[in-house]
Parts: structure tokens; sequence; C-alpha cells
């Protein structure tokens, strides 16, 4: 298991909104953000921070990237095994690539990285080695208004790689790109998690994140609500261990998967086939199916979507999930335990 | 890279891309038109001035010129930082600012520096045409004391209107707001600040605009130090033996490093608690 290398703990941050008085017409109070979360950030790892919209994924990017102050909590970086010290400013320790980064004018892609460089102390020439980890060394010359969607994200990404950081933040990465530059930008995000980055990316489209990431967590309402490697996680809300099979003909389920234990999610069937979604032994239902000579058309396991892992995190049904999106308010919810060093 | 090699660097990028564009090139004819046009026009041999007066030596027809400043330099000042933070805001690039681990203040350091040179270094040039005018037509220098107060008022006025325009930045969340907010200051104090005077004297029972009236012009001496151009002006007034409007050399000095300190503060406190 790879180690911790950053640990978040007790963090708050909580936006100010204006509830004018009339007698105070300044006056603001706290609104949502993120409330007491406990974080740890492990080398190489890629850690999938999902949540519907307003959850607070960005704002734990911001804070994480020290661009938000902490209002409670602390952070840690671990300098040996053993030991761990405070970090005053997690600027230094963490590259963030926003949700949109509309690079624009006539400076060149190469100038842009030098002059944020500066604000980093990066040197001249590792921006050239980032514009080729990026494949940007091509385009070093061209003007930020000639840039593709893809481009800018491959810059974003390279600005955020200035100074070699520990910690790599990407906010919904996908957004934006074809399928090529997303396969391609996997493959980046990949390599980069191989160097031993510790990589954490936002975004509400869980489907995209399939294959990219090894941890997950699930945050909503400010709240983390679970944290943990994937396969930890889909144990811990029962979501695992669930699969798709469908074939053609007639045929009776109920007779031929007797005696094994299964738990049907959803059975479908009409005059061009059948399928079937389920929870149970996958091997003993596929094989009862071929011996007793069913045509099958396929046979999938069913990652769970945002909404199933959400509801399977709150309790609550999808309908609340998303009145609860609508609302501001900062109640706690049921959440797992997380945050123990595995 | 030290701290202040970083801030002269990112600096001089903003002066660089500020000086180059294409803002500066419809700003240039204003100031022209401006600066050495009226300095032309005021050092005019023959010219009468409202009043009956006649400019008669050349920090005389630089205190005149100078409406030039105040008019067009100013809102060119303005013009060209409004968007210095909001522009970053709109298009995320705040974010990626913010994120380097370069401190807030010295950023706002950098912000400033740059949009002042990208300002200053115009005017300058057209300053120094200005007293070059004067001298073909004239026949006359400023000397040494002039000149630097002449260079350094102006430098102050300028840097006055380039912190209110990025505080305005800093403050709004979208470019109209931005533009509203900068012009609208430069406005107030520019057009509106002698509408603020009469008032006062009209409240206070002073007779109003009557020029050789001790009352008022101690007034509007008074009152002009709650305003940058004012003190822009008492500061030049200072290299003007005829004119006193009772308000002591110190008061102007203090009142200048007053407007050039509390915006600046402002604007460090503003960038400190920015969220992009």
């Amino acid at each position: 298991m790879a180690e911790a290398v950053l640990s978040f703990q007790d963090v708050q941050h909580r936006h100010k909104i204006p509830a004018p008085r009339w007698s105070k017409p300044w006056a603001q109070r706290l609104g949502p953000g993120i409330v007491d979360l406990n974080l740890k950030l492990y080398r190489g790892s890629i850690l999938g921070l999902v949540g519907p919209n307003g959850a607070g994924k960005t704002t734990l990017l911001r804070m994480m990237a020290g661009i938000l102050p902490l209002q409670t909590g602390s952070v840690m970086e671990r300098i040996d095994s053993e030991e761990w010290t405070h970090v005053d400013d997690l600027r230094t320790l963490v590259g963030h690539k926003p949700e949109q980064v509309r690079w624009q004018g006539k400076t060149t892609v190469r100038n842009i990285l030098l002059e944020l460089g500066e604000m980093r102390g990066t040197e001249g020439h590792r921006i050239d080695a980032l514009l080729n980890l990026v494949g940007l060394h091509h385009r070093r010359d061209e003007q930020l208004d000639n840039l593709s969607q893809g481009m800018r994200q491959r810059l974003s990404i390279a600005a955020a790689l200035l100074g070699s950081p520990k910690v790599l933040l990407l906010d919904e990465p996908f957004n934006g790109l074809d399928p090529v530059a997303a396969q391609a930008f996997t493959e980046l995000i990949q390599r980069l998690a191989n160097k031993g980055v510790s990589i954490v990316i936002s975004s509400h489209m869980v489907a995209q994140l399939g294959g990219v990431i090894d941890r997950i967590g699930l945050l909503h309402r400010g709240q983390l609500l679970d944290e943990g490697p994937l396969g930890d996680v889909e144990t811990r809300l029962a979501l695992n261990g669930r699969y798709t099979v469908a074939g053609t003909g007639e045929v009776d389920l109920e007779e031929l998967l007797k005696g094994i234990e299964v738990d049907q999610i959803e059975h479908e069937s009409d005059e061009d086939g059948w399928s079937l979604t389920f929870r149970g032994e996958a091997q003993e239902v596929l094989q009862a199916l071929l011996s007793n000579g069913v045509a099958l058309s396929s046979w999938a396991p069913v990652a769970p979507n945002l909404v199933e892992w959400l509801c399977a995190a709150t309790g609550m049904d999808v309908q609340d999930i998303s009145l609860e999106v609508a609302s501001s308010a900062m109640l706690p919810m049921r959440t797992v335990e997380v945050g123990e060093d595995e | 890279m030290s701290d202040f090699g970083r801030i002269r660097s990112i600096a001089a990028r903003i002066r660089r891309e500020r000086l180059f564009g294409i803002r500066m090139n419809i700003m240039l004819p204003i100031l022209l038109l401006f600066l050495p046009g009226m300095a032309w026009g005021f050092s005019d041999p023959n010219i009468i001035l409202p009043g009956g007066h006649q400019p008669s030596t050349a920090m005389e027809v630089l205190f005149y010129a100078s409406l030039g400043v105040v008019f067009g330099a100013t809102m060119c000042a303005v013009l060209l930082s409004f968007d210095g933070v909001s522009r970053d805001r709109a298009s995320g690039m705040l974010e990626v600012r913010l994120a380097q681990p370069m401190p807030r203040r010295h950023q706002a350091t950098a912000l400033v520096l740059g949009y002042l040179q990208s300002i200053l270094i115009p005017v300058y040039g057209l300053m120094v045409l200005c007293l070059v005018i004067v001298r073909i037509r004239m026949g006359e220098w400023t000397n040494l004391e002039e000149t630097l107060v002449y260079f350094v008022s102006t430098g102050l006025i300028l840097l006055w209107y380039t912190l209110f325009a990025l505080l305005a930045s800093t403050t709004a969340k979208e470019q109209g707001t931005a533009v509203a907010f900068g012009v609208g200051v430069w406005f107030f104090f520019t057009f509106l600040w002698a509408l603020v005077t009469t008032m006062v004297a009209y409240a206070s029972g002073v007779a109003v605009g009557e020029a050789n009236d001790p009352a008022w012009v101690a007034l509007e001496g008074a009152l002009d130090l709650l305003s940058p151009n004012g003190v822009y002006h008492h500061l030049l007034e200072t290299q003007l033996p005829t004119v006193d409007r009772g308000v002591p050399m110190w008061q102007t000095w203090a009142a200048a490093i007053a407007w050039t300190v509390l915006p600046w503060w402002a604007l460090q406190r503003r960038m400190e608690a920015l969220v992009p």
C-alpha cells in the first residue's frame, strides 16, 4: 500500500454569503462549503472525488490548493516514514488545474508558462520538459488564442505541474474533451501517478473516472461521506458484485437459477431477448446458464453510477438527494468512518 | 529569484502586454491631444485666459496644461487597468495565479507596478515633449525642482487612479461593474467634485465661486485635499509662488501620502481575501 503524503484533519471552509439586515446591511453569514473533513492523499494514487453539483468539490480542491484558507483544522505532510510536519503553505506542494481556464491573448504557450514559472521559481528548461510531457512541445510558440480546447486542458495540466508538485488537483478535467483527447489525457494522468504524484480528480461523471481512479471519495453537502480504495467502498456500500447478463430466446430464469443465491435487481424480457441485472455468485449463475444451453449475448459487471453511490452512502433516495443539492443547508449527514491509514 | 526580482519580472510582463496592446493604440491620440496639445495651447504668447490672466512662466503653463493629465491621462490609467483582476477572474486565470506560491501581497504589488508603468511610460514621454514645446514657445525651461514636482505629482495621480481601478477590479465579479466603478470614481473626482465643493460651501454659508473671497478660496483649498485631483493641483501649486490657498505644504504632502498608502493598503487586503 502506498504511503500517505498529505493529511487534511478536520478542515473546514464555509463560504460567506450576504445576509443584510436593516441595522447591518453589510452583514454576512456562513453558507455552504466544506465541513470537518478528514482526508489522506497517497503517493501515486488517483483519487476520484465525486458528488453532485454543489457538493463542494471545487471548494475542497481550492482549499487543498491553498487558494481558500482553512477556517479550522490543519494539514500535515509526511516527511519520513514516521514523522509528519505542519504545512504552512499548501501552494508549494500542490499543483492545481481549475475546472475551466480560458487561456487567451497574444502571449505564447511557453511565455505564459514562463510567467507562471517565475511566480513559482521554476526554471526555463523545466518548462520545456513539461511541454514535452503534456505533448505541447510543437505548440510552444503558438498564441493562446489559437489553442483548441484539448490543448488548453493540456496547458492547464502543464501549469499545474510547474514546480514538481507532490499532489496534483484536477477539477473536472474531462469537460470539453473529445474521446481521443480524453484517452490521451487519461494516459497522461496515469503516467504522472506512476511517477509518484498523488492525483485528485473531481467529477460528477463517475463513468469517465472508470479505469482511471484507484480510490474514491463521495462528497455531498460539503461532507465526505466515504473514502477509500474503490473496491472497499463498493463493498462497504453494498455496490459490489453486480452483473448484468443478456441472452436470446425464451428462458425461465427463476427455474434455472433455483438454488443459487441471487439478488435480482432488474429483469427485462421481450421478443428480441432478455436481460438480468443481479447481485450474487456470478460464476454459479454463469455456469447454470451455460450448462442449460442458454444462448448468451453479453455478460458484464455493473459499475455503480453517481446516483447509486450517493443513495447508498447517504441512505436517501434519488429525489431527496436532488432536492438536497438545491438546498444550501449544512445539516450533518450519515458518514462512514474515513481517514484511517491503510 | 528574489522576491523583488519576481515582482519586477511580473510587472514587466504586464507592462509589455499593455504597452503594445490595442488599447494603448487607441489612447495614444487622446494623450497626444491632451498633453502636448494643451502645452502648445497654453504656451501661446497671445493667450488670454478667462479672468484676463496670462501665464507668464514655464511652470505656470505646465500647471494649466496639467488639465490634460487630469482629464486625459487619469482616464487612460483607469481604462488600462480596470480589468487588471476581473479579466483574469472571468477567464479562470486568476485561480491559476492565486494557486502559485507567490505571496498575494507581492502579486498585488506586481499588478500595481505593471499597470502604473504602462501608463507612466507614454505620459512621461509626452511630458518631456511638453517641456520642449514650452521651451520652444516661451524660450524658458522649468527649473529642476519644478520639473521634479511636475513629474512626481503626475506619477502620483496616475498611481492613485491605477489603484482605484485595480481595487474596483478586485471587487467586481464581471468586467462591466469593474469599468463602471473605475470610470465612476474618475468621473466623480474629475467632474462632480466641483458640485461637492459647491454644496459644502453653500451649507457653510460661503459665497460660491467668488475667486476673491478668502473664505471660498480656503474652503476650496481644504476640500481639494479630499480629492486626488485637488491634491495633484496642490502639489503643482507648491511651485507657483503667486498662488496661496491657505494649505501648508506639509498638509499637501500628507494628503498625497494618505492617497497613496490607503488605497494601496486596501488593495493588498482585497488581494489577501480574494476568492476566484
